[in-house]
């Protein structure tokens, strides 16, 4: 397979982005690039358990739920677009890593999926170039033929996209508030599909978590809503079809909810330059770091880490945050363990179980309840 | 100060004649059994990787016998190896060992710090004294590599089952007492001979085929994977032995001195590696086109290769959830077809029952003899 190719797209081809991964970290800066080189940006539908079922239909049985959903996301999309764009996001910030199934996750999903439109291949390489977006976001334009003008107009665009996106979730704005603030259009469906975009309008109500503006009043004094640290990759906190609707649910359950996407870049750096190692996992990084500055500002009242099964960072990463936590505090921890088998009585009996506690440990707050580590694998 | 390491296959080999030269007391764990991975298993996070739980064992049983500080070498990822030290501390810090973790970050992954680790390890020993000791441990752990290679081409010829084991056996042995560099090279050929002489082979193992047991040419499979699984028996259920004794040669790319070569010694000192692993790289590219950590980029490579050189199947191990094999594992069945090259993957972990694993690799086995009654040999030889 030739390697160094050139793909012809059209002014106004139609490109797919898989609505999954690290689509939910970076969607902003992927809109502002294509449509900066002229094209039009289709999102696949939200994820459904059909579509998550397509995928794993595909994927390995070994692979992780994002990862199947992923699949069938592309496959929403094969034959609806012109071309279907596959970064091979390796690393996006100096010293660290995605995850390997990111780094060959190109390489899988045209090998196991067949039938494709073009793809759009790039690697998105901080450890080598510094400046992963920058770069990588010139190369796809040069794949496609357009200038060098114009590619930097586009990265250009597609940063500043992403710059307002991050400020809105780091103000405590929904997925979808930042996404359409950052990205306008969003909503706007395309000619050309088949199937109606239901599922767009996928809200998040309750996730105005309390940190805009600087860190809010500490959790212990006077009465109030129970609040809980929601960690884990943006991908499994934002994804409403992959989580079950968590979010919902815990505010149905009265929580507000903080999350480890609220962090700024500048506070991931200095939590994770205090620790002997730093994780080499940007997702990692964000998750330790979003557990400690909770913890040690007394943010919230427990912890809820969303963590994939099979997923290689988390199980690190978890095990870490969790044995921190337990050691320097009595803030209740769950790690909530998700598949596409997980059933959603079972997760919401858990979340009752889980704010239940953080309830009574409330109205009793000297008594130590230690950390609760617990699956929901059916 | 006592130190102890994890095991590996060969690994300990090297780790304690190092460390042992460098004046250090060395505590070897018990080799891996089905008591420390009970410990592993108990005390390790539920999803971590195999090869982390069973670290875990090796360390409670090494600092149950009197170890206070763990040789552990660090990485700068993409893998979950990377942090093995510090989740192991931690696991270790609250069972309530008390126990200092030396780890070797290479950085980039070469000799030179890593040089700069173990002579602080060993209190200031003069380079020269450092450099020896690795010399010495490196050509113990060539000859037993080199003994595991004899014993993979003895086993399938051998009349008596388990013969060219015991040879194994007695030969490492010798080879655990050598003293120097010289008797460490000497007891290492004489020991592939005997391995091979206990099978009836000859030294070079092809000419004078034995002229009983099972039929010749033999099937031929290549062993790809995940170091840890590949490297070491306890992990992958003696798969080499078990296809051994059913008549397959099992053909290995992947020895701890290989690794070694290739991960930390610079490769300007050895183009022939280089070229290797560039061929590797190259061989998998239609497939894959990124390194991923771990071995996955080398489980692809590697299996083309090995169907370049006639082999009749490819079998893949790797630790359940691994993160590198699940990319290589979802490549090898296209490029399997493609091929035409059966593939076996198996994951592996402290749930694999014995005889379910047997089953397939019986069955993979029929499948590659009646595809060579079918096909003929796919012999180059
Ligand atoms: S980080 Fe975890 S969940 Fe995400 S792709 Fe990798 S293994 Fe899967
Ligand atoms: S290569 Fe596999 S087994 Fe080794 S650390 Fe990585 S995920 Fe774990």
């Amino acid at each position: 397979m030739a390697m160094a190719w050139q793909l012809r797209l059209k002014d106004g081809a139609v490109v797919g982005l898989p609505r999954a991964l690290l689509f939910y970290e970076l969607y902003p800066f992927w809109r502002g690039l294509l449509e900066g080189l002229g094209l039009r940006v289709a999102v696949s539908t939200a994820t459904s358990p059909k579509l998550i079922e397509a995928g794993a239909r595909h994927a390995m049985d070994e692979a992780c739920l994002p990862v199947k959903s992923f699949y069938g996301h592309v496959m929403v999309l094969r034959d609806r677009v012109d071309a279907v764009f596959l970064p091979r996001l390796v690393s996006l910030s100096p010293g660290t890593y995605t995850c390997p199934k990111m780094l060959g996750l190109p390489d899988m999903v045209r090998q196991n999926l067949r039938s494709l439109p073009p793809v759009i291949v790039a690697d998105f390489d901080a450890r080598l170039w510094r400046r992963s977006l920058e770069e990588g976001g010139e190369s796809v334009a040069c794949r496609l033929g357009r200038s060098r003008g114009q590619a930097r107009e586009a990265v250009s665009r597609g940063l500043e996209a992403l710059r307002s996106f991050r400020g809105s979730l780091e103000a405590g704005q929904s997925f979808e508030e930042a996404a359409s603030g950052a990205a306008p259009g969003w909503k706007t469906p395309l000619e050309g599909w088949k199937t109606p975009l239901e599922g767009w309008k996928t809200p998040l109500e309750g996730w105005k978590a309390p940190l805009a503006g600087g860190d809010p009043a500490p959790t212990r004094p006077g009465p109030r809503r129970l609040r809980v640290g929601l960690v884990g990759h943006a991908y499994n906190l934002f994804d409403p079809g992959v989580n079950l609707g968590l979010g919902r649910k815990l505010v149905a359950l009265g929580c507000d909810l903080v999350t480890s996407e609220q962090l700024s870049e500048e506070e991931v750096q200095t939590e994770s330059a205090a620790l002997p190692k730093e994780i080499f996992w940007s997702s990692g990084r964000r998750i330790l770091a979003a557990v400690t500055r909770f913890r040690r500002r007394e943010l919230v009242d427990g912890f809820i880490h969303v963590v994939s099964f099979g997923c290689g960072p988390d199980s690190m990463v978890g095990e870490i945050a969790e044995r921190e936590t337990r050691r320097s505090s009595n803030l209740p921890y769950m790690a909530l363990t998700i598949d596409e088998h997980t059933a959603e009585g079972g997760l919401l009996t858990r979340l009752e179980a889980f704010t239940d506690m953080l309830a009574r440990r409330r109205a009793r707050p000297e008594t130590p309840e230690g950390s609760v580590a617990a699956e929901v694998t059916a | 100060m006592r130190v102890t390491f994890p095991h590996m296959g060969n690994l300990w080999i090297i780790a304690k004649t190092l460390l042992e030269d460098l004046g250090l007391e060395v505590i070897v764990p018990p080799l891996p059994n089905r008591r420390s991975l009970d410990v592993g298993v108990r005390h390790a996070p539920e999803f971590a990787c195999f090869p982390l739980k069973l670290n875990i064992g090796d360390f409670v049983g090494a600092l149950d016998q009197g170890a206070e500080a763990i040789v552990m070498a660090g990485g700068i990822g993409p893998c979950r190896f990377g942090h093995y030290a510090q989740v192991e501390a931690q696991v270790l810090h609250d069972l309530g060992y008390d126990v200092e973790m030396v780890i070797l970050e290479p950085p980039r992954g070469h000799l030179d710090g890593l040089l700069a680790k173990i002579r602080r390890l060993s209190g200031g020993k003069p380079l020269t004294r450092v450099w020896r000791a690795i010399r010495f441990g490196w050509e113990k752990l060539v000859a037993l590599d080199e003994f595991d290679r004899a014993l993979t081409r003895a086993r399938p010829v051998e009349r008596l089952t388990g013969s060219a084991a015991r040879a194994h056996r007695a030969a490492a042995a010798r080879l655990a007492d050598a003293d120097g560099v010289w008797a460490t090279r000497r007891v290492g050929r004489e020991g592939v001979r005997e391995i091979l002489c206990a099978a009836g082979l000859e030294e070079s193992g092809r000419p004078g085929e034995p002229s009983w047991g099972k039929p010749f040419p033999r099937l031929r499979v290549g062993l790809v994977g995940e170091l840890f699984m590949v490297a070491e028996p306890f992990a992958n259920q003696e798969i080499e032995r078990r296809l051994g004794e059913m008549g397959v040669e099992v053909l290995r790319p992947l020895y701890l001195s290989d690794w070694v070569r290739t991960h930390l010694i610079p490769r300007v000192f050895q183009p022939g590696r280089r070229r290797r692993a560039s061929e590797v790289k190259r061989a998998a590219r239609p497939y894959l086109g990124h390194f991923v950590g771990g071995e996955g980029l080398d489980s692809v490579g590697e299996t083309i290769l090995f169907d370049r050189q006639g082999c009749d199947g490819v079998i893949h191990v790797a630790p359940f959830t691994c993160m590198p094999e699940i990319v290589a594992a979802s490549l090898l069945p296209e490029a399997g077809r493609d091929l035409g090259l059966p593939v076996l993957s198996l994951f592996l972990d402290e749930h694999t029952a014995e005889a379910g694993l047997t089953t397939r690799l019986e069955a993979f086995v029929d499948l590659l003899g009646r595809r060579r009654a079918v096909g003929g040999a796919r012999e180059k030889w």
